[in-house]
């Protein structure tokens, strides 16, 4: 069993117009799209590098060494876990430069964007960029860098959400202090 | 599902097997070797100045850590002395005794260590640090006005965490 | 690929039918997102009360939302005119969507005629808080001060709402008072939404709310 716990759960619909509120705050105060972009995409970092604590806390998992099974382990039951999605890894390709690549898809609904239409104004909007933010985040705290990208959003016309997740390098730990200090 | 149980942490603590005064110390870093946290509840003893005492305290486990790997007799796949790991590769200990204090340690994957140095009797303390790292979620992690990295103020995490030291013995 | 068929594509967001609200989330994945709604905030202003005034901002969207959408779905799009009957709302139905539960407490004020508090014990949004003492009196709860005043604003009956800590006896935490005072001609305001009962105001209030419930049942269709 994954969790001894299962996590207290709450209506979504308060955490879904509790997002919409935040993304209004960010293009009334930001204005560009691009800069919303990347401040959604922030937010999610932030949000990940605390949540794998709370992800790590509460499941059993002893040990993220492996970025196959990290990634599997981290997505899918990560993501399902805070009902955010079902998010599952539909492919694990190695690349020549070492370089791993999953790519996930979500096949339930995305509570996220639940009454949301993007308007014409605001057509280069990745509504969900917090998504691959607390990915990216959630994977650095356990030493992988990675770099998320969206390959599918319904919200610009597309089938289904899709999310491709690339390992750059793992970072050992590394004593922080120098030695004659 | 359970709707907003109260506001009882999971899991729930290991049931105390007596009561005592039994904790010295606790250490908190992060991954990078930040001393999130330093409290002490009895320790007549300092020769260090603060800072000294957390950088050797981490440099302590840093170097154990490496030793405790590198000693393995079940591991094939052991690095050099002194190469980085990776938090979570290689063996791991998680405690140690003197004639005159325990030291138990918990390190999570994120990095994370935890360090509570008790009298040298006290028994297993792994699920109790276990617990400790779940208070730590709940209401540091989870505080809105904490800004990960940064030394933890939080009121709601000292009182608790206080209530549940007492009870370890 | 995979269960990509599963998947209904809706052209128009409003082809897609109304959730009915019982979808989940965990109680930390809103913790979480909370916490960066104050995060990202605190950047942006220089000051508790600026602080306290956005995160209110952003409650009131909320509130003014969740009141179109429980008037649609759970109350054949009608909506409360009485100012009891509003807060009543408030109290348990909006607390119970929002926070699964119904408050604690719905009280009216004593020392002014147009005050009421809803209290609740733990508040959802301070119950992982610590506040540090450089912060004063700063409370999240502006967060669901906003909501409350985002749902009594678009039912028409406009109110300055703010969040409290109150500390109570034998207690270690404080609870949370979202304290409701509304707006002088609130009377007037509430007449103009009820169309042709203008003239209602001479009535005494039984006959005024039974006109009331006449005029909604006929009027079933708008709000």
């Amino acid at each position: 069993m994954l969790f001894k716990n299962p996590p207290q759960a709450m209506n979504a619909e308060l955490f879904t117009l509790t997002y919409g509120a935040i993304v209004r705050q960010l293009l009334t105060d930001l204005e560009e799209v691009e800069e919303v972009n990347k401040q959604l995409d922030q937010m999610g970092y932030n949000i990940g590098i605390r949540l794998i604590d709370e992800f790590l806390a509460k499941s059993n998992v002893a040990r993220c060494v492996d970025f196959k099974e990290t990634a599997e382990v981290i997505a899918k039951h990560g993501s399902s876990w805070l009902s955010i999605t079902c998010f599952v890894i539909i492919g694990v390709e190695e690349k020549k430069s070492r370089i791993e690549i999953c790519t996930g898809i979500f096949l339930e609904d995305n509570p996220l964007v639940d009454f949301v239409e993007l308007p014409d104004t605001c057509q280069g909007l990745y509504y969900c960029n917090v998504l691959s933010g607390v990915i990216r985040g959630a994977l650095e705290m356990v030493s992988m860098k990675t770099e998320v990208t969206w390959v599918r959003d319904m919200l610009r016309g597309d089938d289904a959400f899709e999310l491709q997740v690339k390992l750059l390098k793992q970072v050992p730990e590394e004593y922080p202090y120098k030695d004659d200090e | 599902m359970q709707f907003f149980g109260g506001s009882e942490i999971s899991p729930s603590p290991p049931a105390p097997t007596a009561s005592g005064n039994n904790a010295h110390m606790m250490y908190v870093f992060n991954r990078n070797g930040v001393c999130l946290l330093y409290r002490e509840w009895n320790r007549p003893l300092h020769t260090l100045n603060a800072q000294q005492d957390h950088k050797l305290m981490f440099g302590l486990l840093f170097s154990l850590k490496s030793l405790t790997a590198k000693m393995d007799p079940t591991n094939a796949e052991r690095g050099n002395l002194g190469v980085p790991q990776l938090p979570g590769q290689g063996c791991s200990f998680h405690s140690f005794r003197t004639n005159t204090y325990k030291l138990s340690f918990m390190e999570s994957p994120s990095g994370i260590k935890i360090i509570l140095v008790t009298h040298p009797r006290t028994g297993d303390l792994r699920e109790s640090l276990k617990y400790i790292y779940n208070l730590y979620v709940d209401y540091v992690a989870k505080n809105p006005l904490y800004t990960p990295g940064t030394p933890i103020r939080c009121e709601l995490f000292n009182t608790n965490l206080d209530q549940y030291v007492r009870s370890i013995a | 690929m995979i269960g990509v068929g599963k998947v209904k594509q809706y052209s128009n967001v409003l082809d897609k039918p109304l959730s009915k609200g019982k979808q989940e989330v965990s109680l930390s994945a809103f913790a979480f997102l909370f916490s960066e709604l104050v995060q990202y905030n605190q950047t942006q202003v220089d000051n508790i009360a600026e602080l306290e005034r956005r995160l209110e901002d952003a409650g009131y969207a909320v509130g003014a939302r969740v009141l179109e959408l429980l008037c649609h779905r759970d109350k054949g799009n009608r909506r409360e005119t009485r100012l009891l009957g509003i807060l009543s709302f408030v109290h348990s139905t909006v607390w119970k969507v929002l926070f699964g539960k119904v408050a604690d407490s719905l009280e009216k004020g004593t020392e002014h005629e147009d005050e009421y508090m809803i209290s609740e014990k733990e508040l959802l949004v301070n119950r992982f808080i610590s506040i540090p003492k450089d912060m004063g009196t700063f409370n999240c709860g502006a967060f669901v001060a906003g909501i409350v005043r985002g749902v009594l604003d678009s039912a028409g009956f406009p109110a300055v709402v703010t969040a409290h800590f109150v500390p109570m006896e034998g207690q270690q935490r404080p609870r949370t008072t979202i304290l409701i005072k509304f707006a002088e001609e609130r009377s007037k305001v509430r007449l103009i939404y009820v169309p042709g009962l203008i003239a209602c105001n001479v009535y005494d209030a039984q006959q005024e709310h039974d006109e009331c419930v006449n005029a909604l049942q006929q009027h079933g269709e708008g709000w």
